[in-house]
């Protein structure tokens, strides 16, 4: 069967490393909500792994902007840049979703408009919690009080939509019947032709007739 | 068992701070090396080391200075914010009503000392890896130091030469502060007709009682002390809550697993 690369091994890399971190970081932050996780020895190593956590989630990204920035802000600039495909992709996505007739879903690029807006719940996201933590870890005592509780309010807001949008994340990547190739294109990094042609219609033509133009 | 409590009287306390001796002798707790900032008040800030001091608040009477003394300790709150931010559960009310901790359990992330309406809980910990603990005053209950469950009263009221300081009942010095109020504000050549009572009704009562010959600012005492509403909501409605959420959500997104897989099967694709 025909297959088409979908991600590179390092971008493949890159999102398990970030998955890892955020397992990490989940898992250590979920001691506010599950008292066993939160006193003592218990709490304080989870206090430092959330901690060790912060640091490579702020790194990773950081060494592929510093290394690799061509990359990041092309990462970036998918995300921003929406066209027609992606205003289709809103009409028609709550009927595809619920297994809606995929003829109404006009072709769409590598990344379409739900991956798009994924992305930048990310960032934002990040952006919320990378600001918001280095506030409470690097600043206690030095910010007023009000500003450290506004840090620990929006902290965990943020965890809570993040959650759910994981939990959106992995039932489209795993679950949900229409993406079946998702989850092992981040895996192997491929998609077979059909799938790609199927989903990424605009972007299956962009490669394929670079392909051939060579 | 009765609340308890201890009533602070600043028209009588002369600023001797043997109290504070006194509580970091009875805690073990460690002396710290101060500078002189041309004042007598000092150490100048509580410590996690530093569970107690005399606030000296000069005031110009005339042409003189006048010093009223001011007494910068845990207040005792009935609804102490302290405990409800405390995701370790190491600070809990007592069966006095004192607010009282677990230094095993405290795992030093601080929220007490970020919230407390009076910024009395201090935070002895490392900015780098956070781990430390957290030091505040116990009323002289915390397990193995215990001088109530001997019978014996708080050292700071114990050590205090002119009774500004007493420790009882807590209804009862209720009774005694508005008593001493009243006296107070009888019209004399040395009344005090702003004198107050203090902590009576903040947040829930406190377990330590001002007698204040003057508005409660002027002894640097927030007049309301607020209770963070960002912690009633993220205890009362959020922790409760987001588990809810979850599971819900985790439940829709199965929903539409289940409906997007029958009609795609039924359509063939």
């Amino acid at each position: 069967m025909a297959v088409v690369e979908r991600y590179a091994t390092s971008a493949r890399w890159f999102h398990w490393l970030i998955a890892a971190v955020f397992f990490e970081l989940v898992l250590s932050g979920l001691l506010l909500f599950i008292p066993w996780l939160s006193s003592g020895l218990v709490g304080t190593a989870m206090r430092l792994i959330h901690r060790i956590g912060a640091v490579l989630l702020v790194a990773a990204p950081g060494m592929f902007i510093l290394f690799s920035w061509r990359r990041a802000w092309h990462f970036v600039k998918e995300a921003l840049i929406w066209g027609k495909e992606d205003l289709g992709w809103i009409e028609a996505a709550p009927s595809y979703y619920f297994g809606g007739d995929p003829r109404l879903m006009p072709p769409q690029g590598h990344s379409n408009a739900g991956m798009k807006l994924y992305r930048l719940a990310i960032f934002g996201g990040a952006g919320v919690f990378i600001i918001t933590g280095f506030i409470m870890w690097f600043l206690k005592g030095i910010v007023s009080p009000a500003v450290f509780q506004w840090c620990v309010f929006l902290h965990d807001i943020t965890f809570i939509i993040a959650i759910i949008f994981f939990l959106l994340h992995v039932q489209l990547a795993v679950f949900h019947p229409r993406m079946d190739e998702s989850l092992l294109s981040m895996v192997d990094g491929t998609v077979s032709s059909i799938y790609a042609k199927s989903h990424h219609g605009r972007w299956y033509d962009e490669i394929t007739k670079k392909n051939k133009s060579r | 068992m009765n609340e308890m409590a201890i009533l602070f009287d600043a028209t009588k306390c002369i600023g001797c701070r043997g109290c504070q001796i006194a509580c970091k002798q009875w805690n073990e707790l460690k002396a710290v090396n101060t500078v002189n900032r041309g004042t007598y008040e000092n150490p100048l800030d509580l410590s996690a080391n530093t569970w107690l001091t005399i606030r000296f608040v000069e005031e110009a009477e005339g042409n003189s200075v006048g010093w009223l003394f001011s007494r910068r300790s845990c207040m005792h709150c009935t609804e102490a914010v302290c405990i409800e931010v405390c995701p370790s559960g190491a600070l809990y009310h007592n069966q006095y009503g004192f607010v009282t901790y677990d230094k095993d359990k405290c795992i030093g992330c601080g929220y007490c000392s970020q919230y407390c309406p009076f910024n009395v809980p201090r935070l002895d910990a490392s900015r780098i890896t956070g781990v430390g603990k957290i030091g505040k005053c116990t009323l002289c209950t915390t397990p193995g130091l215990d001088r109530l469950s001997v019978g014996q009263e708080p050292a700071c009221v114990k050590t205090c030469p002119t009774g500004a300081l007493v420790f009882g009942d807590r209804d009862e010095l209720v009774v005694e502060g508005k008593r001493r109020v009243a006296s107070l504000q009888t019209p004399n050549s040395e009344s005090y007709p702003r004198a107050t009572l203090y902590g009576k009704t903040e947040l829930g009562g406190l377990h330590v009682l001002y007698v204040l010959a003057d508005s409660p600012e002027v002894y640097g005492l927030p007049k309301e002390p607020e209770y963070p509403v960002t912690a009633t909501v993220q205890k009362s409605i959020f922790r409760p809550l987001t588990w809810v959420i979850w599971i819900l959500v985790a439940l829709a997104l199965g929903l539409n697993v289940l409906i997007a897989r029958a009609r795609q099967i039924r359509k063939g694709g």
